[in-house]
């Protein structure tokens, strides 16, 4: 008999982006798929603009541990560059990262941006995606955040029709019109990655 | 009907508490217990039905409260985080020996590597000093299931019951199952015979002190059945309670040889002392996995001193978080490398002042006024609350914070000590949660103290919940016996800068006690609109002259 697997996901960003809710709705469309999920986050003070992130934890038997280990993700979903190299480490090797481009430079020596790129590159599984152009040409200012999750989608054992269920119940109180520029957003997400590689 | 909800650690304590019962809640934010109340407030707001819930001006008050809500013969639920029952323990610690009528519980969250507190104290020391029971979950479920049981064990052993979270726990989200919803029914108040075990009257404690201690064989006896040893073939033991039994659990997943182990399970206090000889006589060696303070340890290494490992001797961080990784490496287990972290330096990406909060300009005008002056090396005693991020670089603005009201009293003895003047700030919900004493004395002193309350009409570093101090805050300085003529209230906005620093060089230069306002609401809650509707109604009461105008200085 082999050991059940247990799957991590790493989602980063800065204050106010949306890190929680992103982490809300992976652990949401996971439930839905018939997963044990669990979900940690570390606020407080978190609003005001410093480093943010979450972590979601699944498998097929139930978990008790919501923190994952270092070296032991499986994906990260990072909303700015520079906090995503801050959890590079928690990946396996075989790890996933799917970043947006976008900067949020709200501190004192924020690094060349081309540097960061630079170490983005070198990692291997590194997805980087432009947000800011996709929100221009999709007319959705935080479309980012989304496209981010139907890109991380692509390695999630979660069907188009479980995320559109849990996209659309998210937003269901902000009316039909900004859940379907949610879903436009996920999808075109979605679109970015070429092949599919599962969990 | 039972049915499903996803929800946190603290949130699923709430939602016990109100599925069990309770006719009030009661609490005050703090993080990681906030959320807590906030559920459960949300439940009976949605449902009221004679049930309330209600933010408290601190934490001894909400425990009052609750203790109130308790003697009249109901369930009630008081949350707090782990420095909050510092503040509520002379009523926890007091309530040990009143006994409780309803069930009482109190929610407590530590905060284990300090993520947003001043300290890492383990609730499960207070409670053993109160003489009380503790339960200590470590899942979701289990915060909701044990959080039923301490309503029962309060009612059945006539104690308040602590259930005691940590950070990891308080904010785990996870699927949780609800049982089925119970009225608030109530047993009715305490009866008359019974009134002289609430009145601890010299007499009256020293028998309610043995009444208390009689009843630690019960408690013992009734928590016996969630503490256990399993037994195992190895001769390497683990001992395990709160999150040290979920990260284990969790291992033992991936690792299943880590079942043969020996294994002391502890999830409730006072425990059964005669499990300890049971589970050593299993064991050569054991390592104690137990989130923060080494209360397990220290009474395993008392039996059994040179085979425990765990904070004591070194096998893990005397201080900090419990991780899985720190069990991993004290068990020995191999993880396979994972991804090399980045070489590229990462400054600190820090928790900063919002973009156009009201606490900044107060701050400025006083730097400039201490500086006009002659003064810029003036130590400024700080409080708790957003405007502490003052303390750090380049501000630099505050240059001590201990705890909730420490400042205007340290201001104030600073003064006395002839350091003057003297400068205390403190934000608008700690003043009304334990300022207000603080500056009763500091009128009494005379001393040259100049105290800022930065009002910003919510607490807001918590997340804008309502200050009790809300539209009084003036009235309660005048009340404390500050004269009207070193009352000032200030806006703190750019474009006032220049008279707010002149209100503050005048208030420096009083030789007595000063106290300047600065009034502007928290740029979320305003975003978030959370005042509004309030602000609407004291427009239209002024409007027609009625109670709120008057209610103004």
């Amino acid at each position: 008999m082999s050991e059940p697997r247990i799957h991590g996901i790493v989602l980063g960003g800065v204050g106010g982006q949306g890190v929680l809710s992103l982490a809300q709705i992976v652990l949401e469309a996971l439930r839905r798929s018939g997963l044990h999920a669990l979900q940690s986050e570390i606020h407080g003070m978190s609003q005001r603009g410093g480093s943010v992130h979450a972590q979601v934890c699944f498998s097929e038997v139930p978990l008790s541990s919501p923190i994952i280990d270092e070296g032991c993700a499986n994906l990260l979903i990072a909303l700015e560059p520079l906090e995503a190299l801050r959890y590079v480490a928690m990946l396996r090797m075989d790890g996933h990262l799917v970043v947006s481009e976008e900067p949020q430079v709200n501190m004192e020596g924020y690094p060349p941006l081309d540097d960061v790129y630079a170490a983005l590159k070198k990692v291997r599984g590194c997805h980087l995606v432009d947000t800011e152009d996709l929100a221009r040409k999709l007319k959705h200012k935080q479309a980012g955040g989304m496209a981010l999750l139907g890109m991380a989608s692509k390695f999630l054992p979660v069907s188009d029709a479980v995320w559109h269920d849990v996209i659309t119940d998210r937003f269901a109180a902000k009316g039909a019109r900004v859940t379907e520029k949610n879903i436009e957003a996920f999808n075109a997400g979605r679109g970015l990655v070429q092949e599919a590689v599962g969990v | 009907m039972a049915q499903g909800t996803l929800a946190l650690g603290v949130e699923a304590v709430g939602c016990a508490a109100f599925d069990a019962g309770i006719k009030g809640a009661f609490g005050y934010p703090g993080t990681p217990s906030t959320e807590g109340f906030e559920f459960v407030e949300a439940m009976i707001q949605a449902e009221p039905e004679g049930r309330v819930a209600q933010w408290a001006a601190n934490e001894k008050v909400a425990y009052d409260l609750a203790l109130g809500v308790s003697y009249a013969g109901h369930r009630t639920l008081v949350t707090m985080k782990h420095v909050g029952l510092n503040v509520a323990m002379d009523a926890y610690a007091n309530s040990a020996l009143t006994g409780v009528r309803g069930g009482l519980v109190l929610l407590v969250a530590d905060d284990p590597g300090m993520h947003s507190s001043q300290n890492e104290q383990d609730s499960r020391r207070l409670a053993k000093f109160a003489w009380l029971p503790v339960l200590e979950p470590s899942t979701v479920q289990e915060c909701y299931d044990f959080t039923w049981r301490a309503f029962e064990l309060s009612e059945s052993l006539q104690v308040p019951v602590m259930v005691r979270l940590v950070t990891r726990l308080a904010h785990c989200r996870a699927h949780l199952v609800r049982r089925d919803v119970l009225q608030p029914t109530g047993l009715g108040v305490a009866p008359k015979e019974t009134i002289q075990d609430w009145v601890l009257i010299p007499s009256n404690a020293r028998r309610r002190y043995v009444d208390l201690l009689a009843k630690q064989p019960r408690m013992v006896a009734e928590l016996a059945p969630m503490n256990r040893v399993v037994a195992g073939t190895g001769r390497r033991g683990v001992a395990l309670a709160g999150m040290g039994r979920a990260y284990f659990e969790q291992l033992a997943l991936e690792h299943p040889e880590l079942l043969d182990m020996p294994r002391l399970e502890v999830a409730a206090y006072p425990m059964d002392p005669g499990l300890e000889p049971v589970f050593l006589g299993l064991v050569d060696e054991v390592f104690v996995f137990e989130e923060d303070y080494p209360v397990l340890e220290e009474r395993l290494t008392f039996q059994r001193a040179g085979t425990i490992h765990g904070r004591m001797d070194g096998a893990l961080p005397r201080t900090g978080e419990l991780t899985p990784r720190l069990l991993k490496d004290a068990l020995g287990l191999r993880t396979a490398d994972g991804k090399a972290a980045s070489t590229l330096d990462l400054p600190i990406r820090a928790p900063r002042f919002c973009d156009g909060c009201g606490h900044v300009d107060a701050y400025e005008a006083m730097q400039e006024a201490l500086q006009n002056l002659g003064l810029p090396g003036t130590r400024v005693f700080g409080d708790i609350g957003c405007y502490t991020l003052a303390a750090q670089e380049p501000m630099s603005a505050i240059h001590a914070v201990v705890e909730m009201g420490a400042s205007i009293s340290m201001a104030v003895g600073a003064a006395m000590a002839g350091q003057t003047p003297s400068v205390a700030v403190i934000g608008d919900s700690t003043f009304g949660h334990s300022g207000l004493p603080a500056l009763l004395t500091a009128a009494d002193s005379g001393v040259n103290v100049t105290i800022m309350i930065l009002d910003n009409r919510v607490v807001g570093m918590t997340g804008q919940q309502p200050s009790q101090a809300l539209d009084q805050v003036e009235r309660m300085v005048l009340g404390m016996g500050i004269p009207a003529s070193q009352v000032q209230v200030l806006t703190p906005l750019p474009k006032q800068h220049e008279a707010n620093v002149k209100a503050m060089e005048a208030a420096l230069q009083h030789p007595g006690p000063s106290v300047v306002v600065f009034r502007r609401e928290c740029i979320q809650s305003l975003r978030r609109g959370v005042l509004k509707e309030h602000d609407q109604e004291l427009k239209a009461c002024a409007e027609q002259a009625c109670c709120s105008t008057e209610a103004r200085p």
